[in-house]
């Protein structure tokens, strides 16, 4: 790692330069060399990345700017195909950006990737593990690879097993593992050589209930022990639960970012969703346009944030009744990080009702 | 990065390839079962090539000239195999993996070819010692073993090469499975399973132009001719310009893969 007043070179060295350029009595213009710090992180500008050309042009991550503070989870959500995976390997040197920059661990991911890779740990989301390698060797491997001496190796190694709870399959091919197991072994895999700064793709996608709490309670400890960590997800409760900021990305591009209580907080207002029978859903849209502006749904439903909160939700039901709307199903939601991915996308990511 | 670094990581990838290589008997086991099942094959029908005068000055039996052809035949099976499990890495993401790391990108190339040469050496030894259990003999004796260990190894370097170069560009096992029957044609077109001097017209023109014919006719000297520096030439020499050739393009083919990304 670097040392701190190295990376903060860098800074002074442009507020220093803006400084000079401006004369007397002339403000600052907000720029992002100067509001973004490399001391982060993580820090993207403009970061960009396009596949194919022409007709076939996908862009997958089109101008992101990040930063993600030193001892953060930030929390990286979106739905499929947004754009997660392909930043996150862009930030992690699998990928090249096809415009902008980014510094991971201080160092351009484009033109320092091998500093980059030494700094970060990383789990991929659909990095096959070698099925036919026990766990233990696969440990092993990677301690070699990242330079790890054999005498720190061979300590690390077992207590890294015991930590995701698998010392007992150490020695059992990876073929054999649950998909929980295989998670957690690319976990201990992504940590044989302390890295500072953690990239976690989708971590607990297809893992049970139970197994994603542990994997949360493993992904904090290792924040409480001073590791900064992205993590990509498409669940909102992970997100809210474990990110203490977050970033939506949506077709490539960040339509909110921050903490999720001050996101949530900018929603303002609580949904009202109602489910009604066919042939009175425009009438009853009318009339929860009175209250509030509507809000996306998932099929069938409709959703409106009532402008003077959770009291008016009396009233709502009192003007549906006397227009001879049936209700059939009502519920109240406080503002969730889905109201503010639907404010910010117009869809919701998971069922409304969620 | 250091070139103690990149000998260490091809190191440990060599152990790793040929770890996987043992724990997948399904894919290794043809290699090795093959080319004896058709040497035996070989000695029952074909045995009658033997009783022509001329047979002496090629083999003092059919097994012993049935040996090289059996080695090639195995190394170059089981080699293709290897680079077979390199396209599997890149099409399940291994691949992926190791990059993500500071691996020294060619140690992953080199990792494979080593284990193909691992392999190479354990065969071409079990092969021996297998054809010499059934009473064959070779005339250069210790060297003549020795050239025959060296000489799959440079081939398994040379088709594992060319084949990790196919895996590379390709990402897909099943290309590099496919490009193997078109090796097997190159062997039926050489002396590895009929001596070229009992061969005519174009089949004979084919296989003298064939390299393969000569690495296989050294391997053959090894065994049935007095100790010969021309034995050496065609036996170590050819695979390792073709594995020169072979390193080459898979390191490009590595390379544009990287540069692609
Ligand atoms: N190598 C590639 N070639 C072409 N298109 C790609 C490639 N990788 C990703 N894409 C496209 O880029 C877009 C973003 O994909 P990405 O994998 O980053 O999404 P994601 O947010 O990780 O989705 P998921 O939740 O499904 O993992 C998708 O449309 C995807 O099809
Ligand atoms: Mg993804």
């Amino acid at each position: 790692m670097l040392p701190g007043p190295c990376r903060m070179a860098p800074s002074t060295f442009v507020t220093e330069r803006l400084s000079r350029l401006a004369r007397p009595g002339q403000e600052f213009v907000e720029c992002n060399i100067v509001t973004t710090s490399p001391s982060a992180p993580i820090v993207a500008t403009g970061l960009v990345r396009h596949f194919g050309s022409g007709d076939s042009l996908v862009r997958a991550v089109d101008g992101v700017d990040l930063q993600v503070e030193a001892g953060e989870i930030f929390g990286f959500l979106g739905p499929n195909g947004a754009g997660k995976s392909t930043t996150v390997r862009v930030l992690t040197t699998l990928l090249k950006p096809s415009a902008g920059s980014a510094t991971v661990a201080g160092f351009d991911v484009a033109t320092q990737a091998d500093k980059v890779r030494r700094a970060i740990g990383v789990a991929l989301q659909d990095a096959a593990i070698d099925p036919l390698m026990t766990g233990r060797e696969l440990l092993d491997l990677q301690s070699v690879l990242y330079g790890i001496p054999k005498s720190v190796a061979t300590k690390r190694g077992p207590e890294l097993l015991e930590r995701v709870g698998l010392t007992a399959a150490a020695d059992r091919r990876v073929g054999t593992y649950s998909g929980g197991m295989r998670r957690r072994l690319d976990l201990a895999l992504s940590l044989v050589h302390e890295p500072s700064v953690l990239f976690l793709d989708e971590p607990t996608t297809g893992l049970d209930p139970m197994s994603r709490l542990t994997l949360w309670e493993e992904v904090r400890r290792l924040n409480r022990e001073g590791t900064t960590v992205l993590l990509t997800t498409q669940y909102l409760e992970e997100a809210d639960q474990l990110a203490d900021r977050i970033a939506i990305i949506d077709h490539g591009k960040i339509v909110r970012q921050g903490v999720p209580r001050d996101l949530k907080a900018q929603v303002g207002s609580p949904t009202l969703f109602i489910d009604v029978d066919g042939e009175h859903v425009d009438m009853a849209r009318g009339i929860l346009e009175r209250f509030g502006d509507l809000r996306p749904t998932s099929e069938g439903k409709l959703g409106v944030g009532l402008a003077q909160g959770a009291e008016a939700v009396a009233s709502v039901i009192r003007t549906l009744d006397e227009a001879g709307v049936h209700v059939r199903h009502l519920e109240l939601n406080e503002p969730s990080l889905d109201d503010v991915f639907a404010e910010a996308t117009g869809y919701r990511l998971e069922g409304a009702d969620q | 990065m250091s070139s103690g670094s990149a000998i260490l990581h091809t190191a440990v990838l060599t152990r790793r390839s040929v770890r996987g290589r043992l724990r997948q008997p399904a894919a290794l086991t043809p290699s090795f079962v093959f080319p004896l099942f058709f040497a035996a094959l070989g000695s029952a029908s074909f045995s009658r090539i033997a009783d022509r005068p001329d047979f002496a000055a090629i083999a003092p039996s059919f097994l012993n000239y049935a040996v090289a052809g059996a080695i090639v035949q195995g190394v170059l099976f089981a080699s293709t195999s290897a680079a077979g499990d390199l396209a599997t890495d890149i099409e399940q993401g291994f691949f992926e993996r190791l990059l993500a790391s500071p691996v020294t990108r060619t140690s992953i190339l080199l990792g494979r070819l080593g284990s193909a040469m691992v392999v190479a050496v354990v065969q071409v030894t079990i092969f021996l010692a297998i054809f010499l259990a059934f009473g064959a003999r070779i005339e250069t004796g210790v060297i003549g073993f020795i050239g025959l260990v060296v000489a799959g190894a440079l081939l398994a370097l040379a088709m594992s090469g060319l084949m990790s170069g196919l895996a590379i560009k390709s990402g897909s096992p099943e290309v590099v499975q496919g490009a193997f029957p078109m090796v097997f044609a190159l062997m039926f077109l050489s002396s590895a399973f009929f001596p070229r001097q009992y061969m005519t017209g174009w089949y004979q023109d084919v296989a003298t132009w064939n390299p393969m014919s000569h690495v296989v006719e050294g391997m053959q000297g090894f065994m049935n001719q007095p100790l010969n520096v021309d034995q050496f030439l065609r036996a170590w020499l050819i695979p390792l310009g073709i594995a020169l050739a072979a390193i080459a393009f898979g390191l490009r083919s590595l390379n544009k893969r990287l540069a692609a990304l």
